[in-house]
């Protein structure tokens, strides 16, 4: 029961929280913590580190605990990042009385950086020699992470996850909110989980961003961050959908701003421009003034860049003369990095419940460039709005304004509808103004549409990029093959649909360069944790191919990776759609990128995704210039985008019959595949007689592959050229080519995209009203 | 300084060199085309933060020699010269 025009005027209420760090294992525990002005950072205790002298925030489980704790056994193959997610929702789920049906409508959004990665730098040396520990490979991605917490209880409607280093979790809540505000759904789990690992330990020790002292937060002699882990997650929805089923709110999520600060790969701009287009946009989304902020948890890594810079941002919002009690957090928990957003948030809502200041530690002298942080845990008036900050290297930053619970409105209100409700409103038509290409096909040409190159070998790298055209020798220098091939598609794309500047940049990867990533891991494992390049580590993020990207263009707008599987690409695309349908942004540059190593290829072999016959693996770059208006140069419209999790057969059937006319369906077959049986059995049930077609015969196989898709459908709509080598059965060549659909169904069947294109030059069929009472996505 | 050590001062300058340019993948750069004297930051080859992060691990992995903070690497990183002399001051390997 999701109602479009209710949702977009019932505000979105916190129904349920739940956290786990190093100050406490739940809610309860940590508000002990935050009032007693105790903190969690010890010596380490649990991660193995050669790096003894550096002190952490650690959570004070096992994981044998956790997973006791949780009722899993203990010979499953489940991460620490999994363990304290799982904890942590299980937390928000129990508070907010989320049965399984409500659960079965709602969304899962989960932020991670680090995924599994602490059982990959544990078990990299078996990965590479013996076949004992394969389970932990394909548990390695940040998606397998927020699945793992997902599945753990039970069915969600759809499942997504945001990498955007130190600020995931923030962009986890705000793509919640969105997606609620875009009625897609009732509910939404959003928030983040990471644990500490060997890898972002010594990767922020090269960057030598690491004090060996406990951090001290916007204090004269700060000298650096402290590391933390945890996982936090709340329950989010909109008033009248808690309302509707008994809920009671506890804090409403008021606004929410995502931008990029385009300045510096590690870095924070000087004067905070970033930070500052965040906090103002939040506020602004909120409906408020900057007047009417009780009290901000600030990033405040304790790093003398980011809390000058921080500084500088909230003097430009609030003034130096009305500042109001600003604290940062990670005085107690450390920096729980891609979990801090959701963290902070819970802090935000416990302090706004108990009505106190969580005080900042370890503060003593008052910096010269920085805000005089609150000591003093008496609030000077209540609190009734606060802000949440979150900023991420690649300039990600995010800030939250989250309000107390409307207790005396809510305990009165009765929601605007009731019963069932589906969702009835059309979409707006969203058109591709340009889609460019790196692949075995070559760089930059459509030449695979007269002449496609065939490839039959098991897998197949795309050609290395010159990037003279775009970016001189010194900014090249430190860029590998994926984010020169990400430069050229996403530049050309702009300069061919005439976008000097777009609005958003959503990327999607499946697991980044890993060229770097199996770097760090090789040097972790054979030189230990000694000189390990800072470069390495940096490159490794998911989310440096966006910032790449915004760094080049100066793009302060929003800003997004998604680590989804073999939906990665799939979620980057549904997130630029949302946006475009609520009028947020006008154009949009989406991106899927991977790239192939021989040891990713041979790992993922092994797990069996990968490798197979008559599979060819490939190397993914493609940029898509999407618009809210139609132009000369556009080459199709996209009528719709779904993507649904782990859907019954009989709601895949329900989804089909409301995609109208289609003239043809883009597969992911191969042609000569046994993973072609179930996409092929899949698609003939769906949509009867209607002629197939495949492109990863053509592109290669890959963890974005399915971006290859929409490219081609793009230009075979606007050029009404179909090579021979697209289709499945070459007896059964489309009559038309006017309507055509992408469906990705991802190798374990649990998640199915659905994308409808059309030609740009007819006139736009309004597309039928979603016919699924529910999971509507 | 006598010849000996004038000329071995010459060939870890020359070794710097190739090292620096290798560590921080400066392709189009030749160990002739770096002035012993000229600055290595800003103008000179256009270094930035993350290439001083790159020299601390270079004299970590090659010299033995470990900095506490990028700001000790200030003075030390102002040219090829300042580099090679301070290395040979310190040098643990």
């Amino acid at each position: 029961m999701t109602d479009s025009n209710a949702t977009a005027s019932s505000p979105i209420v916190i129904t349920g929280m739940g956290i786990v760090s190093a100050i406490g294992n739940n809610a309860a525990e940590t508000l002990r913590s935050l009032l007693r002005q105790q903190t969690g950072i010890r010596p380490l205790r649990h991660l193995r580190t050669s790096h003894t002298d550096i002190p952490a925030g650690e959570v004070q489980l096992t994981n044998a605990a956790m997973a006791r704790r949780l009722g899993i056994g203990s010979d499953a193959a489940v991460t620490r990042t999994s363990l304290m997610g799982m904890m942590a929702a299980g937390e928000a789920l129990r508070q907010a009385h989320v049965d399984a049906e409500a659960m079965s409508r709602a969304a899962f959004v989960g932020g991670t950086t680090v995924g599994g990665m602490d059982m990959s730098e544990q078990f990299y040396g078996d990965f590479l020699a013996n076949d004992s520990r394969n389970a932990y490979i394909t548990q390695h991605d940040c998606g397998a992470s927020t699945e793992s917490i997902a599945n753990h209880f039970g069915r969600f409607a759809t499942v997504a996850t945001l990498s955007t280093a130190c600020s995931s979790a923030a962009n986890a809540i705000v793509a919640g909110a969105n997606m609620l505000r875009a009625g897609e759904c009732d509910m939404a789990v959003v928030g983040g989980s990471e644990c500490l690992t060997r890898f972002h330990l010594n990767g922020f020790n090269s960057l030598m961003l690491l004090d060996s002292e406990p951090c001290r937060p916007f204090d004269a002699t700060r000298a650096g961050i402290t590391l933390g882990e945890g996982a936090a997650f709340l329950v989010i929805e909109t008033l009248n959908a808690a309302l509707r089923r008994g809920a009671t709110p506890i804090a409403v999520l008021e606004g929410a701003a995502n931008t990029c600060d385009a300045f510096h790969q590690t870095a924070s701009s000087p004067d905070g421009q970033g930070a500052y287009l965040a906090m103002r946009g939040a506020i602004a989304d909120a409906g408020i003034t900057p007047a009417d902020i009780d009290y901000v948890n600030a990033h405040g890594t304790a790093t003398p860049n980011n809390d000058s810079s921080e500084s500088q941002a909230l003097v430009r919002i609030f003034g130096a003369d009305a500042m109001p009690p600003v604290s940062s957090t990670k005085s107690y928990t450390g920096h729980t990095t891609s979990a801090s957003g959701s963290i902070e948030a819970v802090i935000c809502i416990l302090a706004m419940q108990h009505q106190f200041l969580p005080v900042n530690l370890g503060w003593s002298q008052p910096a010269p460039d920085c805000i005089v942080p609150t000591t003093d845990s008496r609030p000077p008036r209540p609190l009734r709005h606060v802000l949440c900050n979150s900023f991420g290297f690649g300039g990600n930053t995010t800030s939250l304004v989250i309000g107390q619970s409307p207790a005396d409105g809510a305990t009165h209100a009765t929601p605007t509808t009731t019963g069932s409700t589906t969702r009835s409103h059309a979409h707006t038509p969203i058109y591709i103004t340009a889609a460019e290409q790196v692949s075995i096909q070559g760089t930059l040409t459509e030449e695979w549409l007269t002449a496609p190159t065939t490839h039959c070998e098991p897998c197949a790298c795309a050609t290395n990029v010159e990037t003279r055209r775009w970016l001189n020798a010194t900014e090249a220098r430190r860029l590998g093959k994926l984010h020169k091939r990400a430069i050229a598609t996403a530049l050309t794309a702009m300069e061919h649909s005439g976008t000097e500047l777009p609005d958003a940049i959503i990327t999607g990867t499946g697991l980044g360069c890993m060229t770097n990533t199996e770097a760090l891991l090789t040097h972790l494992c054979e030189a230990g944790e000694a000189s390990c390049h800072p470069t390495t580590f940096m490159q490794s993020t998911h989310n440096t191919i966006g910032s790449l990207i915004a760094i080049h263009t100066k793009s302060h707008g929003y800003n997004a990776t998604y680590a989804h599987r073999t939906t990665s690409f799939d979620c980057a695309l549904a997130d630029a759609w949302r946006l475009l349908q609520l009028g947020k942004i006008h154009t949009a540059l989406v991106g899927g990128h991977d790239e192939l190593t021989p040891t990713t290829f041979r790992l993922l072999a092994k797990t069996g995704y990968l490798g197979n016959p008559g599979q060819t693996a490939g190397e993914t770059a493609v940029s898509i210039m999407l618009g809210s208006r139609a132009t000369h140069r556009s080459l199709c419209r996209i009528a719709d985008v779904r993507r649904v999790f782990r859907p019954s057969a009989a709601e895949l059937r329900h989804i089909a019959s409301g995609m109208g006319h289609i003239d043809a369906v883009a597969t992911g077959i191969f042609g000569q595949s046994p993973l072609d049986a179930a996409m092929e059995q899949c698609t003939g049930h769906l949509f009867p007689g209607v002629p197939l077609l495949r492109y990863k015969n053509v592109f290669g196989d890959g963890f974005t592959a399915f971006a290859f898709a929409l490219y081609a459908a793009a230009h075979i709509l606007k050029t009404q050229r179909l090579p021979e080598a697209m289709l499945v059965d070459a007896t059964r060549r489309p009559a038309k080519l006017q309507r055509l659909l992408a469906i990705n169904r991802t190798p374990s069947g649990n998640n199915f995209t659905f994308v409808v294109l059309e030609r740009a030059d007819t006139p736009t069929s309004t597309t039928p009203p979603s016919p699924c009472g529910h999971s509507c996505l | 300084m006598n010849k000996a050590q004038h000329d071995l001062m010459e060939e870890l300058t020359q070794q710097l060199k190739q090292q620096v340019i290798e560590a921080l993948n400066l392709e189009e750069v030749a160990p002739t085309d770096i002035d012993n004297d000229a600055p290595l930051f800003g103008e000179g080859l256009g270094l930035d933060s993350i290439d001083a992060l790159e020299l601390i691990v270079l004299m970590e992995k090659e010299y033995g020699i470990k900095l506490k903070t990028p700001a000790e690497g200030k003075a030390i990183f102002k040219s090829i010269s300042t580099m090679a002399q301070y290395i040979n001051d310190h040098r643990t390997k």
